[in-house]
């Protein structure tokens, strides 16, 4: 992993941008826009992953509660990750080294390719259980995971803060 | 900072309530990071509860979810998370009493938590009176968005606040 000790990262974080984000009242900024986004896109994506696992909104179709909102766990998703961009320029060097941010990026790693299975593999069979308030156990193996690694994230993401 | 405020945070400083917080603290490995997790989880759940309903009475999101049903079935979820986070706040809280009572940003976040919950319980409360309370009327309905808008914001500005209050010493107490 020789690129992690990279001295690009160095410039990375003398880029001006970095340096004007994490002099002046723009990181906290961005920094509570990100804590915001996150938990929007965890929040959002538990409403879904609650229903494959039958705990809750059992009366509605899985297909619907998922085309409705998973757009908005990605526009979130976007907020946090450009917001979370500006805080790693600043400290890119230290932050590709940090354990726990390696960690957060592979939970988050893990958590995209457990959610392309279910949109990409599962999704495609949706009518046979679209309305089963008793979810199969693939659904419900799914729905765990997610909720096991976005918590993950969450614990890495905040975490990264006591190491640097 | 009023008085009143200022004084709870000297209450709790040197009472058993900052030594038990503060041997959590040090003691149980990653405790920090870990509680502070389950704080932002509880977030994540005030998302996917009050917040979403919000946005749902403001006609922006899940368009065939019933308002009604979804107040009946999302408002525990919020009510738990609460008092989740007031377990796992209460940790920092006391740990350093006086960082927090004598920090202006965090008599903001208390201020915006009661206008939320607040706005939340009366909208909670109404809804139970009588079967789709918000949605009998235009009248009734426009009232409910004006809740719901105001209701958005001051949830949006607790977190918002929380995140504040570890910067402002920066700037109220430069090093």
């Amino acid at each position: 992993m020789g690129f992690l000790n990279s001295p690009k990262w160095i410039d990375v974080e003398n880029w001006s941008l970095s340096w004007t984000i994490g002099g002046t009242w723009w990181f906290p900024f961005l920094e509570s826009i990100h804590v915001i986004a996150a938990a929007f896109v965890v929040g959002s994506i538990l409403m879904v992953d609650l229903r494959l696992l039958g705990f809750a909104a059992v009366k509605y179709p899985i297909s619907t509660l998922s085309k409705e909102l998973v757009p908005w766990t990605w526009g979130a998703f976007v907020i946090a990750t450009v917001t979370g961009l500006g805080m790693f320029i600043t400290r890119a060097a230290s932050h590709v080294v940090n354990p726990a941010f390696q960690w957060k990026i592979v939970l988050l790693a893990l958590a995209g390719l457990n959610m392309a299975y279910f949109h990409f593999r599962i999704y495609k069979n949706i009518a046979r259980w679209d309305d089963a308030a008793s979810t199969p156990m693939q659904l419900k193996v799914i729905g765990s995971l997610s909720l096991l690694l976005w918590s993950g994230v969450m614990l890495a993401g905040r975490w990264v803060g006591h190491i640097i | 900072m009023p008085d009143y405020f200022t004084s709870i945070g000297t209450l709790l400083d040197g009472s058993f309530l900052q030594s038990g917080a503060l041997w959590a603290l040090s003691t149980i490995p990653g405790f920090p990071p870990i509680i502070q997790t389950v704080h932002i989880l509880g977030i994540a759940v005030v998302m996917g509860s009050v917040v979403i309903l919000n946005l749902r009475i403001l006609g922006l999101a899940v368009p065939s979810q019933n308002i009604t049903e979804m107040t009946r079935r999302l408002m525990p979820w919020l009510w738990w998370a609460l008092a989740s986070n007031l377990v796992s706040g209460a940790f920092f809280l006391f740990g350093r009493p006086l960082r927090y009572f004598n920090n202006p940003i965090f008599g903001w976040k208390v201020s915006f938590l009661i206008c939320a919950v607040l706005l939340t319980l009366f909208f909670h409360l109404m809804s139970r009176r009588e079967e789709a309370y918000w949605e009998l009327s235009s009248k009734r309905l426009w009232s409910a968005r004006a809740v719901a808008l105001l209701s958005l914001m001051s949830w949006l500005m607790v977190a918002m606040a929380g995140r504040w209050i570890a910067y402002v010493e920066y700037i109220y107490y430069p090093a």
